[in-house]
């Protein structure tokens, strides 16, 4: 075992950990505490893959950005014991069987995928920079710079319907 | 290509719009010039390409087929915008906005219908699919709508998630997005050589589109959504949104998957079986003229399962591009009489035939078209559709149970024809229809008529 064997267990160990931990915790904030250190993890992983562009991202955007959002959601919603809905429980006995069986596949999807490779040693450390920025860069704006253009529309669209939604009419009305 | 580029521009141009020019009026001309500068270029991208396939940037193909469904759905667009123009603008203050997210649908919808990559996929439902949870609710004084949005927006956010976690497993088993690519064809030659990976992949693709078409066991939004939504854009909905989804689900299974069709073959026919029996039982059993379309349109979405169905099938995409047409115009046809009316149940429609009897009529082709009887645009639709089927020879018995199907949605559709034309009452009107509406009415209704009579006429 060398250390990039050793630092890929203790972070996937603590990954899961916290990952457990977030559907396992009472209270939605300990949740929300949860993600963000299990996104600080899988940034870890990122970067033992050499990838330190997602890596940063990974932090700025999900545990930065996104969780204060759900933090400030939660805090605003005032969530307790109390206003959880009653679920029915067959409607979680069959959530439950539902979820299972996915895993089931996904699971085993994976495992024989992976029944050919035994034997080979696969080496994702260090043995690709395409993790690396000016990489990345390359290829957005020359391999994939059509998609990179098509996606303004769609974040044009989201920022057109955000006003939309987020615009008073009554205050326009007055206004008029 | 250069309907892509327009349509987005012509989104940005109605946002424009909305700030400089000031009277609904104008903005809605705006609108309906760039449907027609829209439908005008996507006759010349056809010409272009009718020759031979294009490729651009490695992302989308261009061909014959793909670019003739851009002139019949944009035609569609063009007859839902100038029906509901004005009824669009009156939902809300910011008409300008509404115009521009239609035009950003329709981005989405040339997407859907040339992409080559997985990626422009994932972009092309995207944009499909978030101007939509706005429009859905846009009524926001109205609690329905708000509903319909949010439901809209929780659900189909997650269903996107799956679309991405199946693409992600076929391009680890793959190593490609382009599904034009050697190891992309390579990998789904043949059923035996298929990784698992892929295998789950598909299974994942096809419970994301079968979302997004609103087919049983996930089509439990479809009610809410397109009842809780403005009047003006459930047919939009319905008809343009689902149709081009519809024609991304075949262009993927068909041409990518179709090797492979023992993998999804069972999965498919049990979402037909689904689908029909849910959807035209439950329309059935509705009040709100408003509902039973939302169901009518499940179950519709069962027939239009068919063709994906029917693998290299040629009847297949006939099948698709005349049901897409067909369905689409006798939807907002119906519609057109529906948001006219104040009381949207079955009883605010009687005695319509004598009142206004331009609309009983037209609205009495579209749902016998709807139905299926001969003579109406359906009848070949579902004909189509059903022989691709029976040419495939594979579970024929699902054609019998279908045409079945059909005769019980003929009970909720002729509900209606009954309510208008032979009940007394007072089939009270929300907004009187101008001549004008009537001539694009009965259009819409000759339109249907004529390719009840001649379908080859869409065929290209």
């Amino acid at each position: 075992m060398n250390i990039y064997q050793i630092t890929f267990w203790i972070l996937s160990l603590f990954t899961l950990a916290f990952a457990i931990g977030v559907i396992m915790s009472r209270n939605p904030i300990n949740s929300v505490l949860f993600l963000i250190l299990t996104f600080f993890c899988i940034s870890g992983h990122y970067v033992l893959m050499n990838a330190q562009f997602l890596a940063i991202v990974n932090i700025i955007v999900y545990a930065g950005a996104i969780m204060v959002l759900f933090l400030f959601v939660i805090m605003l919603m005032n969530l307790n014991s109390d206003t959880e809905p009653q679920k029915n429980f067959l409607v979680q006995f069959a959530g439950v069987v539902s979820g299972g069986a996915l895993l089931l596949i996904m699971v085993a999807a994976i495992k024989s995928s992976l029944t050919g490779l035994e034997g080979k040693n696969i080496d994702l450390i260090n043995s690709t920079d395409i993790g690396l920025i000016k990489n990345l860069g390359t290829v957005l704006f020359t391999t994939y710079v059509f998609p990179f253009e098509i996606a303004s529309v769609l974040f044009l669209s989201a920022m057109v319907g955000a006003v939309v939604l987020g615009k008073k009419d009554s205050a326009l009305k007055t206004a008029e | 290509m250069n309907a892509i580029v327009l349509s987005g521009i012509w989104g940005v141009v109605m946002m424009f719009a909305g700030l400089f020019l000031k009277s609904s009026k104008q903005i809605q001309w705006t609108a309906l010039l760039g449907i027609i500068a829209l439908l005008v270029v996507s006759i010349l991208d056809y010409q272009a390409h009718s020759v031979q396939a294009q490729t651009y940037f490695g992302m989308m193909t261009i061909d014959v087929y793909t670019s003739w469904f851009s002139i019949l759905i944009t035609a569609c667009c063009a007859m839902y915008l100038l029906i509901f123009h004005k009824d669009i603008a009156a939902v809300g203050k910011n008409e300008a906005e509404y115009f521009a997210l239609i035009f950003f649908v329709m981005c989405g919808v040339y997407l859907l219908a040339s992409y080559s990559n997985l990626l422009i996929l994932f972009l092309g439902i995207e944009i499909l699919s978030i101007p939509q949870y706005i429009l859905a609710g846009s009524d926001k004084e109205n609690i329905k709508s708000n509903e319909a949005s949010l439901k809209y927006f929780l659900m189909g956010a997650f269903s996107t998630g799956l679309l991405l976690m199946g693409m992600t497993l076929i391009y680890g088993a793959t190593g490609s997005f382009d599904i034009t690519s050697e190891k992309f064809v390579g990998q789904f030659e043949q059923l035996s050589s298929m990784s698992s990976l892929s295998f789950v992949g598909i299974l994942l693709l096809l419970i994301s589109f079968g979302f997004k078409v609103s087919a049983a066991p996930l089509h439990l939004w479809t009610p809410d959504v397109y009842d809780g939504s403005p009047t003006a854009f459930t047919p939009f909905m319905a008809t343009i949104v689902k149709v081009s989804v519809f024609v991304a689900f075949i262009r993927l299974f068909h041409f990518s998957f179709g090797n492979v069709s023992d993998a999804w073959q069972i999965a498919i026919a049990s979402m037909i079986v689904l689908t029909l029996i849910i959807g035209n039982v439950t329309a059935v059993y509705q009040q709100s003229l408003k509902r039973m379309m939302a169901y009518s349109s499940i179950a519709q979405a069962g027939f239009m399962l068919f063709s994906i169905f029917a693998v290299n099938s040629t009847l297949a995409y006939k099948g698709i591009l005349l049901y897409s047409v067909v369905y689409s115009l006798a939807s907002i046809g119906v519609f057109a009489v529906i948001i006219k009316m104040k009381d949207y149940t079955y009883d605010g429609f009687n005695g319509l035939a004598k009142k206004q009897p331009v609309l009983a009529f037209t609205a009495t082709v579209c749902l016998l078209s709807l139905v299926g009887i001969p003579l109406t645009g359906g009848f070949f639709a579902k004909y189509f559709v059903l022989s691709a089927v029976v040419e495939q020879g594979k579970y024929i018995w699902i054609v019998v149970f279908a045409v079945l199907m059909a005769a019980i949605s003929a009970y909720y559709y002729f509900r209606v024809i009954r309510s208008m034309y032979f009940k007394t009452g007072e089939a009270a009107m929300h907004t009187e229809p101008t001549t004008w509406d009537k001539t694009l009415l009965i259009l819409n209704a000759m339109i249907i008529l004529l390719l009840g009579v001649l379908p080859s006429l869409v065929f290209g």
